[in-house]
This record gives structure tokens, C-alpha cells and sequence, in this order.
């Protein structure tokens, strides 16, 4: 009892003590705050890159088997094999291409100057994804990407589409007479190039010619319908919907599907065995050019390498901060020594009291987790408050500095996500705790080693 | 020449504490430094005793030996008959915490504490031993009790860095006593002290002393405040070679 008391005591009356009891709680609140937002990068990133996916993504080789096996043209039976398949809830062909926007009219300044720049040629770039609308919002997510309004912005970008089942119609309010067909662009390129409903849009792209073995250019015009928000920074920058037929047609029939997505029953059941499976399943089928290969990838495969990139971010942001709590265990230690020393009379006396030198020990192994325990409970609260209120003081701190923090049109994502897990939160308390009784334990048991006599000799 | 007492004087009292063929050596560098040399001590219940001797003489030593803070190289202390020495770290804590009090020259209060809680705290370790039950209200009343009959009803919150040096010293015999120790151990406790409050503090210690039964062994160079206790050794060269064994009137 007198151990709590006194450790108390000799706390409250050694402000330098603050020092540790504020580094362990900028190293907890830091360690929280961080993690809690890497999390939500990891789990908003994980959201938004399935987002413009689906569960699967079947990409077959365009190349002929070495069995003689040729591989269909059409995705129909890929498609038909899909639908016998138990597992599968639904499976749309997509027909992905490259190629340049360049812009009509005013813009086409604007256009000619970009493809002059080196530094520009971002803009310059669009993909082209020709879809069935009705299988691809049976299959992905694009219905509420047509629908998805940006609540944070000020200013809207969106222009919605007349009808979004059919998103590629002509506008019932579109007066114009052009025969050419209608995209859907990613809000973001249409804010950037300052596109309209009906805006005129010349899609340039190239078509390699295996017999001939050329290359032909191919370009068209097409009007814009509407944008749709994947709320994927990279999409909504590039990405321009089409209908798949018509993209078919504009590359001069020479592909007309370049990949089928695949959405699953349960995707949690079926994510480990469904590449191995699905694949072997539809080469016996003569529909893959290969067994086993990366032609049928989950979507956590297809965006690996990113996943696994903010994943180890994650994990050296989480050791680096670590390190702070480290060092205010560190600190902790040193503010202990010191302690001992300047209370070494005080060891003597309370020996002459009858105090052991485990209690001794005890009484200074306290102070250090009084210490860490004040910091961690100031810590983590701050951590999780500070977390979950992320995007309001990044906000604020960005209006009060003039600078702006977080640049919303760098990420992929609007705004700051962040994740507190509660089980992390443990985690960290009481690896700040632990961390701290270790390095405690050194002054404490220096402390209990005092001679009592030497010790009452102190001045 | 004088020469070394083998033996204590026999006494009529019972003995409480005692001390046999005490020798106590240090390691000073390389070399082997004894301070004591088979130092006797017989201390009976309720006697005031004094330990007078030259500065260097091994006085504080022996009082540190006696006191169970300084284990001795050879010999035996024995209080109420039980050898100290052979009892294990955590026995002897509460044998000192429970049977001895402790007043020293530089008061020794923990400055962190106030003066009732430098008071109270022997009464805080003693409840960690499980020997006696820590109601805080009694033993704060009590505490603010004594040191208000030794003059600090005003004093009681004050820390020590507040207080005067005969007022440290009061609430130093106060923490000493508050358990009712069989033993007070005094090491020159009016050292630091002027002639009027050194008086003061010294008649409130032989007076708790006596009203309590207490036995005081009492270190001091003063030959007057020798002449206040029941009996005197000498000791010189680490050893005791004189005992009054004279009962002085008081």
C-alpha cells in the first residue's frame, strides 16, 4: 500500500516526470493516429481499387495454344461457362484499349498544347472501356459510380446522365444532329478538360496488325453523356465508358472483349481457391491459353502490388513510430536514474523504516509506470480523438498554415480516411507499458541495491 | 592504559537487545579496514543508555549494527533474544520497522511528505507486513495528536523545508514512537540543534521515553546529557571499554 502511495507522492512532486509522461504520450497518440490512418488508406484503398473491379478478373492471352486449341473470339463462352459455374453471382466482357483524348473545338488548342509537352502527357492519356451495361452493373459497381455525388467539394463536377440504365442513350435534352455514340467520362477528366453534356471528343488510338505486321491508327468522335465518380483518382481521371459493340467496331473488329469480370457468391469463402480452380476449370474448357497462370486473378492479386505497398507502409510507419515510444521509455529511464540519485537519503530513510529493498524496488518500478500509464491514457485518447476527427484539423490546419496538407487530387480518395481499431489500440498501450517496465527496471533495481547506511549518508 | 570489556556488566533489568563479540570490517581499496573489534552491548527494557566515544571511535557503526542496518562481519545481535542476522531481508525489515525507532542527527524526514505523514508513514509499511491494520483515520488522529502535544498542532501540514530545526526533530521523534517501538535508537540527536532547543527536544524524548517504557540507546559526544541516562559506555578503537553500570537517578 505505502509502495502506491509513495510512488504517487514522489511522482506529483517531480515535475521533470512530465517529460515522461508527455513523450510516452505523443509516442501512443502518434503510433494511434498514424496506424488508425494507414488502416483507413489500406481498408479506403482496398474499397476504391475493387471499386472499378469486380471479384475476379479473367484476362485471357490473345495467342494461340500449343495443344491447337483455339481460343474463342467472342467472350460469350467464357461467359456461358461462368453462368454454369455455382460459385459465380454474375460475369460481364469488357473490352479495355489505350489511347489519346483530344479535344473539338476551343479545347483543341488546349489538346495540341498538352501532346507538345513532355511534362504533360498525362492528360494526354485515356482508356477506353467498352461495356454491356447490364451485365457490367450485375457485376461491378458502376451504376452508383454513374449516381455517386462528391459531398465534400464545394463546387460540383458531375454531370449525370439522362438515364442511368442506359447511360450511353442520347440525351432526351441533346438538340444536336451528330450521328457519332456517347461515352461516360470520369468526373475528374471532365472537370479537368471542362467537358459538357454533348461535348464533342476525338478518341485517337492504334491497332497492331499481327498478318500485316503494322500498325494502324484509328481515331473517332464521340459525345459526352454524363461522368460517373469511382472516387479512384486514377479512374476518374482517365477512364471513359463505352458501349462495347461500338468500341469493337471503332478498332476495326480486331478485338472484341479483352477481359471478363466475375463476381462471386461469397467472395471470403472462395478468394483462396478460385484462381487455381476457375482457371483449370476453364482451360479443360480450351477457353485459357494456359493452366495455372495470371490469366484468372482475384482483384487483391490484380492491385498486389499496391495493396502491398501501403501494407508496408503500414508496417515501417508503425516501426518508426515505435521507435518514439522507445525513446520516451528512453526518457523515462534517464528521468528514473536521475530520481535515484537525488532520493538516495530517502532509500536510506525509508530502510531505517523498515522498508525492504523490494519495495524499494517497487516504489521507483511505479514511478515509471505511473509514467506510462498517465501517457498512455492521455495518449490514446488523443490518438483516437485525433484519428477519427482527421479531416476537420487537417482541414483547419491547412486553412490556419495556407498550405495544403493532404492534396485530395493526389490520392485516390477525398478525404482522410482512418480506421481505429480498439485491439491495435491494446496493442500499442501496452507495448508502451511493457517497454516502459523494462526500462524501469534498471534505476528500480539500482535503487533496491543501495546500502542503507551509504544511502543515509547522502547529502 | 585501558583495556577492552570482555563481557557486559551483568544488569538486573531484562535484556532486550544485546550484541556479542561484534566485529565489523569494511574494504577500503585493496586493504581490509576493521572498525569494530568485538564490541559487547547489553540493553534492558526501559533503560536509557548512552554511547559516548571520540569521533571515529565506531559509535555509529555499532548503532548501525545494533540498529539492524549494518550486518556484521562476526558476532550476534539479539533483540528479545532472537538472533537478527539469521532472519531472512524481509524479516528484519519488519523486526526494524516494528521494534525500533530511529531518530538521527539530521532528522532525516522525507521532504516529500508532510509532517503528519512523515509521522503516519512506519505505520504504512507495518500494515504492508500484515502486523498491523492501516485505519488512517485513527492513526492520522493519533499522529496529529503527538505532534500536537510536542507543540506542532500548527506545523502538522507543513513539509519539512517549512519547519525549523528542532521542529524537524520533534516530528523525527514522533515518526520514531508512533508505533510504540521497544527500542528508540537516538544518534546524536541535538547535534544539529542550539542549547535551548536541543533542551527542549531532549527533555520531550526522555519524557516519551519514559512514559512509554521505552529503552533508548542514545549516541552522544555532551558528558550533561550522558549524566541524564541510566547508564554510559565508552567506546574507543571499536571497542567498549568502559560501562558506568552505575544507575543514575532521574
Amino acid at each position: 500500500m505505502y509502495v502506491r502511495y509513495l510512488s504517487w507522492r514522489f511522482l506529483l512532486r517531480r515535475p521533470i516526470n512530465l517529460i515522461g509522461v508527455l513523450g510516452v504520450m505523443v509516442g501512443v497518440g502518434a503510433l494511434i493516429m498514424i496506424l488508425s490512418i494507414m488502416s483507413g488508406f489500406l481498408e479506403e484503398s482496398r474499397k476504391t481499387l475493387r471499386g472499378s473491379l469486380s471479384d475476379v478478373i479473367i484476362q485471357p492471352l490473345n495467342l494461340p495454344r500449343t495443344d491447337g486449341v483455339q481460343l474463342p473470339r467472342s467472350a460469350e463462352p467464357i461467359l456461358a461457362a461462368l453462368g454454369a459455374d455455382q460459385r459465380v453471382a454474375a460475369s460481364c466482357a469488357r473490352l479495355s484499349w489505350a489511347g489519346i483524348l483530344i479535344q473539338a473545338g476551343w479545347g483543341a488548342d488546349e489538346s495540341e498544347h498538352q501532346l507538345k509537352d513532355p511534362q504533360g502527357g498525362d492528360m494526354a492519356f485515356a482508356h477506353f472501356v467498352g461495356i454491356d451495361v447490364e451485365d457490367e452493373f450485375a457485376t461491378t459497381e458502376l451504376r452508383e459510380a454513374l449516381l455517386r455525388e462528391d459531398e465534400k467539394r464545394q463546387t460540383s463536377y458531375r454531370i449525370p446522365v439522362d438515364d442511368v440504365d442506359a447511360p450511353f442513350a442520347r440525351p432526351q435534352s441533346f438538340s444536336g444532329s451528330e450521328p457519332w455514340d456517347w461515352v461516360v467520362v470520369g468526373e475528374q477528366l471532365a472537370r479537368i478538360r471542362g467537358l459538357y453534356k454533348g461535348s464533342v471528343i476525338n478518341l485517337v488510338t492504334v491497332v497492331p496488325n499481327a498478318r500485316t505486321d503494322t500498325v494502324e491508327n484509328c481515331n473517332r468522335k464521340f459525345l459526352v453523356a454524363g461522368t460517373f465518380r469511382s472516387g479512384e483518382n486514377e479512374v476518374d481521371l482517365s477512364r471513359i465508358y463505352v458501349d462495347r459493340r461500338a468500341l469493337s467496331e471503332f478498332l476495326g473488329y480486331s478485338r472484341e472483349f479483352t477481359q471478363v469480370l466475375v463476381k462471386l457468391e461469397d467472395y471470403e469463402r472462395d478468394r483462396e481457391t478460385i484462381e487455381e480452380s476457375l482457371g483449370a476449370s476453364l482451360y479443360e474448357q480450351g477457353l485459357l491459353h494456359h493452366v495455372g497462370s495470371f490469366e484468372v486473378r482475384t482483384w487483391e492479386t490484380f492491385r498486389g502490388s499496391l495493396l502491398g505497398a501501403i501494407e508496408n507502409e503500414r508496417v515501417l510507419m508503425g516501426i518508426m513510430l515505435g521507435l518514439i515510444v522507445l525513446v520516451a521509455a528512453f526518457t523515462i529511464f534517464a528521468i528514473l536514474m536521475m530520481m535515484v540519485t537525488e532520493k538516495r537519503r530517502d532509500i536510506g530513510i525509508l530502510t531505517a523504516l523498515g522498508a525492504t529493498p523490494r519495495s524499494v524496488r517497487s516504489i521507483f518500478l511505479m514511478i515509471g509506470m505511473w509514467n506510462a500509464l498517465l501517457g498512455c491514457t492521455f495518449g490514446s485518447t488523443l490518438g483516437v480523438l485525433g484519428a477519427l476527427h482527421i479531416d476537420g484539423i487537417e482541414q483547419w490546419l491547412s486553412r490556419t498554415l495556407g498550405v495544403q496538407i493532404f492534396n485530395r487530387e493526389v490520392y485516390l480518395f477525398d478525404h482522410i480516411p482512418a480506421v481505429v481499431s480498439p485491439v491495435g489500440v491494446v496493442a500499442i498501450v501496452i507495448g508502451a507499458l511493457v517497454a516502459t517496465a523494462l526500462f524501469s527496471f534498471v534505476p528500480a533495481w539500482n535503487a533496491s541495491r543501495l546500502h542503507p547506511i551509504d544511502a543515509l549518508r547522502a547529502e | 592504559m585501558s583495556h577492552a570489556m570482555q563481557q557486559p556488566l551483568p544488569l538486573a533489568g531484562e535484556t532486550i537487545l544485546s550484541a556479542r563479540d561484534v566485529r565489523k570490517s569494511f574494504k577500503v581499496g585493496d586493504r581490509q579496514i576493521e572498525v569494530l573489534h568485538g564490541a559487547h552491548l547489553e540493553l534492558c527494557k526501559g533503560e536509557r543508555l548512552c554511547l559516548m566515544g571520540s569521533s571515529g571511535a565506531g559509535k555509529s557503526t555499532f548503532l548501525h549494527v545494533l540498529g539492524l542496518l549494518e550486518e556484521p562481519t562476526e558476532g550476534e545481535v539479539l533483540l528479545e533474544g532472537q538472533s537478527a542476522w539469521h532472519l531472512n531481508n524481509r524479516e528484519r525489515a519488519a523486526l526494524r520497522n516494528r521494534h525500533i525507532g530511529f531518530v538521527f542527527q539530521a532528522y532525516h524526514l522525507l521532504p516529500d511528505l508532510s509532517a503528519v505523514e512523515n509521522v503516519t508513514l512506519p505505520a504504512r509499511i507495518a500494515h504492508s507486513y500484515g502486523t498491523l491494520p492501516f485505519e488512517r483515520a485513527r492513526i492520522e488522529a493519533e499522529a496529529e495528536e503527538m505532534l500536537g502535544r510536542f507543540g506542532l498542532e500548527d506545523r502538522i501540514h507543513h513539509r519539512p523545508n517549512q519547519l525549523s530545526g528542532g521542529e524537524r526533530q520533534r516530528v523525527a521523534i514522533a515518526r520514531a514512537l508512533i508505533l510504540g517501538p521497544q527500542i528508540v535508537i537516538a544518534d546524536e540527536p541535538t547535534g544539529n540543534l542550539d542549547t535551548a532547543n536541543g533542551e527542549r527536544v531532549l527533555d520531550l524524548l526522555l519524557s516519551e521515553q519514559q512514559s512509554r517504557g521505552a529503552s533508548l540507546l542514545l549516541v552522544t559526544h555532551d558528558e550533561q546529557l550522558a549524566l541524564r541516562c541510566d547508564r554510559t559506555l565508552v567506546m574507543q578503537d571499536g571497542q567498549i571499554m568502559a560501562d558506568s553500570g552505575v544507575e543514575i537517578p532521574h
